[in-house]
């Protein structure tokens, strides 16, 4: 039996993305597989020096929620920049430092995008995610490789582990979800079991929708008359994705595993556009091709010596097309290539003293192609190196304290140094209040596009510099014992944080000459002071009946200080809301033979905003919220799992629009109906 | 259920968060008005600011130059039912006749507007640029370009003003812009600006008549602007490739290069026989000789601007904007020749085209937003005519420059006597009168119903006898609602009304070449400057004189009631008029409900040596029913 456990364990271990295991973790992996059914929302006691926020399991499963991009929303501290419909684009920007601050790793590996440095979120499926975790400054262990070490916000995307009980040899899910504008996606995964040490899994997902859903622009005189008051349907939001995905793990000798994970993601899509007066519908098109290869190996010797080698590869192809005659008319292709190593060291000094190394190495290129002028094809390549030392100790269960420095080389720019300091002090180890502070400084380098896309690039640019100081006050508590479901209590989470970052440098898009000739600064400073607060609770209730809520309030105050003379000196940047908050509302039931019913309410909140850089009463705009609901069911036919979910979005039909004069849809409705084996 | 979906919605919100703002109806972008400058000019300019590509921020921005006042999102107050507003990235803007044409770039639309640029109509032309105009024809230049098409061609559309359609179209050069008529030609700048590294220097000459191109001209790389000076010489800004290829401009006559001038000129703008251009880089205005080209002192510094954009040189001043970083906020300044700043106004964002009309308008009340929507005042809001008879005052209060004309006279009457601004005007002598209203009706009520204000004053210790200068007040209601003072007057019938001695139907002619009674005091003359006749004759009523001799000084007998001038301000029933007592021309008393406008004439005829003329003076009118 022990060895069973184990294997299962190791199996799901393999899976695990967040690869730096550390005891706690394999507690809190063995408590999970053994509850397998039981959902913890609550985050429970932990040893995080940085604590994640985190989102997982079933809950993930529950919210109103089709892409990565939508989850994130129900995170403090983040804000959605959302072009609107299945194919807008989507990114996010954590504290207000832009979104190109914020790292993505998908299975421990960060999602690359040397062209712009953006990760559409928005195309990775919520279906075969395990957990998203969004950290503030980085991870909390310092098992991690060097570029992690890097990015001022990271969120961590972990694929679905593969749970094998005993005999079990493979596991088969199969999806379909219908929806508003024509949605259609289909998904089915396969588990399977080669050997006791080597497993698996398979994926693939598609998804269209033809994009075309109604909006409405109204406005209204000051004394009430209405001035206009118009309805057209979204065109050209037309979608086609198909990802697939595939995955082998293996693990050996109880303490190494190897693994190797291949995603391959094609798109095409129209490129719906901003409606301005006198259009309703642009023409261009994108096609898009996503791949890439990645393997991790890693061992421990001594018990003291935890080693690890990662390695990836990624292809990334584009072609933009413009048919609408009226522009500029276009045909570019860009081909991207990544090829990344890295190498980290984890040494155990003392059972309270850790200390890591690692180095990473990456090469980027880009293929630039006007096939339109046929202009000879541009080519444009960077080496990157980064290289840290952090250590981690503990003095007794008070405090825990991390450092780290890291060294970033990108080409033969000088190198630069951050260093990042956290703590967490538990003053009273009885209970589980902490409080947490961290600061750090983190580089963004310019893209390829900073660096080349004018004709008037500019090679000088100088990486942008955000600093972060944050302080966190954390405290659960509990009366429910996890191990039995069944008994009334309640989880209770709820921390409050204030933050202070300032974002120096900023590269921005300045023009030179005539005819709109941009070209790349140094020039901007954003002085960002924040709070997050947010609280999760889950309310064990007489009857199986289980009451989850999750609440969020984030309070942004970002304002740009970059110099006094300009007319928007003091004032809030562009489409950071003042306040934000989302509210989720969850009641599940399980019957007496394991059934679940759920039903679910989420209101998201995003606070008036302004569309630029100066606050004036023309770029004011106005606030949104959604109330969303869904009403799930899951039922048990001897092995077979049925899963009925209905989801009703903007349920009040509310116009509103993220991003100026990119409306989102009103109403819409999605239905998804799973079987697994 | 469309009640009970917004008592929900208003419910959750307060529920769930409530203290966050709620969305509300979106209301139309408002017009705000801002006064900028005391300087009474004629007419106005009209500044088109271009907003970023698809922020749907073009906007168009007018001066009022007669009163002063610069308000933003102008057009969005005359017509806010339009759907999206002005459109998406401004490109040029021209006044032709009596429309006004404003390209809208990315929203691909010629729009067309009365002067006052309330909408008419709009002319759809894909990617279009600039505008020229002949006859009943408007020429559009437009970036048309096709996928299938690897050449990148533009064109140029020649559209009928009258019908608003597309009669016909010519391929010119890569993405041409500017373009000007000379004779029956066209010229085209083909600018190749969408190809970075392979930029167009050519511009395309189109006869008209046929409307097709009958020769291409080298000219530098780049050009981007053409205009025609009084020679009828073109001048072509050419920009270079922003690497070796230096900018410079070519003066040309027809095909004949005249001139190469080796300065970079983003932008041009021709006043008589100088050629103003500004650069955008070297952030620099220069001026050179449309006769010779040689270059002239400007005595105007741009050199702290962020971004020099917009450029217009008018007769009276000279106009530049500051761009800012292109996504602000912009500045229009405005120069006299000397070099002297007279003001300047926070525009839209890159205020790029700038369009002079001869005419001023102001705000309807009821398109204003609420911010600024004017709360009803109780003083003079508007002066329509002056006309003053000659007189020792005249030209002085107010003051009279040279150049003015009539509505800039009536504009600095306003600036001395509306919103209790306490000034003073002068009437002159007999027959000289003034014609204002307020921003409403006043309507007749119980008692009396307006005050008016001038400078009489009772000799020390009586109230009998002081300084009065009586003037005669009539009223008249907006009868065909035209906003006009062109209806029935009315007289207030004052107490000498019935005195026999008053000439009822008196008349007076004033001439230029008589205008020599000077006294040591008022050299200047007395005829009114800017008025063009060179004789005036009024009619009225002239009233007996009042004058006496008290202890050797001439004062008058103040009057019981119903004249202007006559009682000091500070006796509020002296001075204030009940609009009952209105008369029409037979004597008969007139009910009026309400009355629009009120004119005031000097109604003595008197003069004395030390003196001078007996004048009505005027320092306001208050409307006493208002609070």
């Amino acid at each position: 039996m022990q060895k069973k456990i184990s294997l299962i364990l190791i199996i799901a271990l393999c899976a695990h993305s967040v690869l730096a295991i550390s005891d706690a973790e394999l507690d809190s992996l063995y408590n999970q597989f053994q509850i397998t059914e039981v959902e913890v929302t609550a985050r429970a006691l932990t040893e995080d020096v940085i604590v994640p926020q985190t989102l997982k399991g079933a809950e993930l499963q529950r919210l109103n929620a089709l892409s990565v991009a939508d989850a994130l929303r129900y995170f403090s501290g983040v804000q959605l920049k959302d072009y609107g419909g299945v194919g807008g684009i989507k990114t996010i920007n954590i504290r207000s430092m832009g979104s190109q601050h914020t790292a993505v790793y998908y299975n421990g590996v960060q999602l690359g995008n040397a062209q712009n440095g953006q990760v559409d979120l928005g195309r990775f499926s919520l279906d075969n995610m395990e957990e998203i975790q969004l950290f503030n400054g980085q991870k909390s262990d310092i098992f991690q490789s060097a570029r992690e070490f890097g990015s001022a916000g990271n969120v961590y995307l972990t694929t679905r582990k593969p749970y094998f009980k005993d005999k079990e040899r493979a596991h088969v899910r199969a999806q379909m979800r219908f929806g508003s504008f024509a949605l259609a996606n289909p998904n089915v995964g396969v588990d399977v079991k080669l050997t006791e040490t080597l497993a698996l899994t398979l994926d693939a997902e598609y998804v269209y929708s033809d994009g075309k859903y109604p909006f409405r622009y109204r406005r209204v005189l000051p004394n009430g008359e209405t001035a206009y008051d118009t309805t057209a349907i979204r065109q050209n939001g037309d979608v086609n994705a198909v990802r697939t995905e595939l995955g082998i793990h293996h693990y050996y000798r109880n303490t190494g595993f190897w693994r190797v994970h291949a995603y391959n993601y094609y798109s095409e899509r129209g490129v719906p556009g901003a409606i301005v007066n006198n259009v309703w519908r642009n023409g261009e098109r994108l096609r898009d091709r996503n791949s890439f290869v990645q393997a991790q190996w890693q061992d421990e010797w001594f018990n003291r010596w935890s080693m690890r080698l990662l390695a990836k590869y990624a292809n990334d192809y584009t072609h933009y097309k413009n048919y609408d005659e009226r522009l500029l008319p276009s045909n570019n292709k860009y081909t991207q290539q990544e090829t990344y190593l890295s190498f980290a060291n984890k040494v155990e000094i003392f059972n309270w003293w850790d200390a890591s190394i690692a180095y990473d190495y990456q090469y980027n290129t880009l293929a630039r192609e006007n096939l339109l002028l046929e202009a000879p094809k541009e080519f444009f390549h960077r080496h990157s190196h980064w290289l840290s030392a952090a250590t981690a100790f503990n003095i007794q269960e008070y405090l825990r304290m991390q450092a780290s420095v890291l060294m970033t080389a990108v080409d033969n720019n000088t190198p630069r140094v951050t260093p990042g300091m956290f703590f967490s002090l538990r003053p009273y180890p009885a209970i589980d209040l902490s409080i947490n502070a961290f600061y750090k400084q983190s580089y963004r380098y310019p893209t390829f596009n900073d660096l080349y896309y004018t004709d008037l690039g500019n090679a000088n640019l100088r990486p942008e510099l955000a600093r972060q100081h944050s302080v966190e006050i954390a405290y659960t508590t509990s009366n429910h014992k996890l191990q039995n479901s069944n008994a009334n209590g309640y989880e209770i989470a709820v921390s409050a944080s204030y933050y202070y970052n300032r974002v120096t440098d900023k590269i921005i898009a300045y023009p030179k000459g005539q005819q709109f000739r941009w070209t790349m600064l140094n020039l901007g400073t954003v002085k960002i002071n924040g709070v997050d607060a947010k609280a999760d609770m889950s309310l064990y209730l007489p009857l199986r009946f289980v009451l989850r809520g999750r609440l969020n309030y984030t309070f942004q105050k970002a304002v740009d200080v970059t110099n006094e003379n300009d007319t928007y000196y003091g004032h809030q940047i562009p489409y950071i809301p003042l306040h934000s908050g989302s509210v989720v509302l969850g009641l599940d039931w399980q019957s007496k033979r394991g059934d679940h019913y759920g039903l679910n309410y989420s209101f998201i909140y995003v606070g008036e905003r302004y569309s630029q850089q100066e606050n004036s009463i023309y770029n004011y705009v106005q606030p949104w919220y959604t109330h969303d609901m869904s009403l799930y069911g899951e039922w048990q036919i001897k092995r077979w799992w049925l899963k009925a979910n209905l989801e009703i979005n903007n349920l009040l039909g509310q116009d509103y629009e993220v991003i100026q004069n990119y409306p989102m849809p009103k109403q819409n409705v999605r239905c998804t109906l799973a079987v697994r084996y | 259920m469309h009640i009970s979906r917004k008592i929900l919605n208003i419910v959750l919100c307060i529920l769930s968060l409530c203290l966050f703002a709620c969305r509300g109806d979106e209301v139309v972008y408002p017009t705000l008005g801002t006064h900028v400058t005391d300087e009474v000019r004629q007419g106005g300019v009209y500044i088109l600011c271009e907003g970023n590509m698809g922020s749907n921020k073009a906007r168009l921005d007018y001066m009022n130059l007669e009163t002063g006042t610069y308000y933003s999102n102008w057009y969005g107050a005359q017509n806010p039912k339009q759907l999206k507003e002005l459109g998406d990235v401004g490109n040029d803007i021209q006044q032709y006749g009596n429309r006004l044409y404003a390209v809208i770039n990315c929203s691909h639309k010629v729009e067309v507007m009365d002067l006052q640029s309330r909408h008419i109509g709009q002319v759809e032309i894909p990617n279009c640029r600039y505008m020229a105009f002949k006859g009943d024809k408007m020429y559009v230049s437009a970036y048309v370009g096709s996928v299938a098409n690897p050449e990148l061609l533009g064109a140029v559309y020649e559209v009928d003003t009258a019908t608003l359609e597309i009669t016909n179209e010519v391929k010119v050069g890569h993405q041409p812009d500017e373009l000007c008529v000379v004779g029956n030609e066209l010229f085209v700048c083909n600018s190749g600006g969408y190809i970075t590294n392979q930029y167009d220097s050519t511009i395309s000459v189109i006869d008209i008549a046929s409307f097709t191109e009958t020769q291409k001209i080298a000219v530098g790389l780049n050009p981007t602007r053409i205009r025609t000076d009084n020679q009828n010489h073109l001048w072509v800004c050419c920009q270079g490739n922003y690497a070796n290829s230096k900018p410079m401009v070519f003066v040309m006559d027809g095909t004949t290069v005249l001139k190469r001038i080796h300065v970079p000129c983003s932008n041009i703008s021709i006043q008589g026989s100088t050629a103003y251009m500004i650069d955008h880089e070297q952030k620099t205005l220069r001026a050179f000789s449309t006769i010779d080209f040689a270059e002239l002192e400007v005595p105007i510094d741009i050199s702290s601007y962020e971004h020099p954009y917009g450029l217009l040189a008018m007769p009276e001043a000279l106009y530049i904007t500051d761009a800012k970083n292109y996504v602000s906020s912009g500045v229009l300044y405005c120069y006299s020749y000397d070099g002297k700043e007279h003001w300047h106004a926070a525009t839209g964002d890159i205020p790029g085209h700038l369009c002079r009309v001869e005419k001023a308008y102001d705000l309807y009340p009821d398109s204003v937003s609420q911010d600024t929507a004017p709360v009803v005042s109780p003083y003079v809001k508007r002066v329509y005519e002056y006309v003053p008879a000659p007189g020792q005052f005249v030209n002085e209060l107010p003051k009279y420059e040279t150049g003015d004309d009539a509505a800039v006279m009536c504009r600095k009457c306003e600036q001395a006597i509306s919103n209790n601004a306490g000034g003073l005007i002068s009437l002159g002598g007999w027959g000289g009168y003034v014609t204002f209203s307020f921003d409403h009706s006043v309507e007749n009520k119980e008692g009396k119903d307006i005050q008016i204000l001038g400078n009489a004053f009772f000799q020390s210790g009586s109230t009998e006898f002081g300084s009065s200068e009586p003037g005669i007040v009539l009223v008249s209601r907006d009868d065909n609602k035209n906003g006009e003072p062109d209806d029935e007057w009315y007289e207030l019938k004052g107490c000498l009304y019935d005195d026999p001695q008053t000439v009822h139907h008196h008349s007076r002619t004033y001439l230029r070449a008589a205008d020599t009674i000077q006294n040591e005091f008022h050299q200047h003359p007395y005829y009114p400057q800017w008025i063009t006749a060179d004789e005036l004759t009024f009619n009225g009523a002239l009233l007996p004189s009042q004058t006496q001799k008290v202890n050797g000084q001439n004062v008058q007998h103040i009057l019981d009631y119903g004249y202007a001038d006559n009682k000091p301000n500070s006796d509020i029933e002296g001075t204030s008029f009940d609009i009952s007592w209105a008369v029409d021309a037979d004597g008969k008393s007139i009910s009026l409900p309400c009355i629009d406008f009120v004119r005031i004439y000097t109604a003595v005829d008197e003069t004395f040596p030390q003196t001078g003329e007996l004048s009505t003076e005027l320092s306001g009118a208050i409307d006493l029913h208002i609070e």
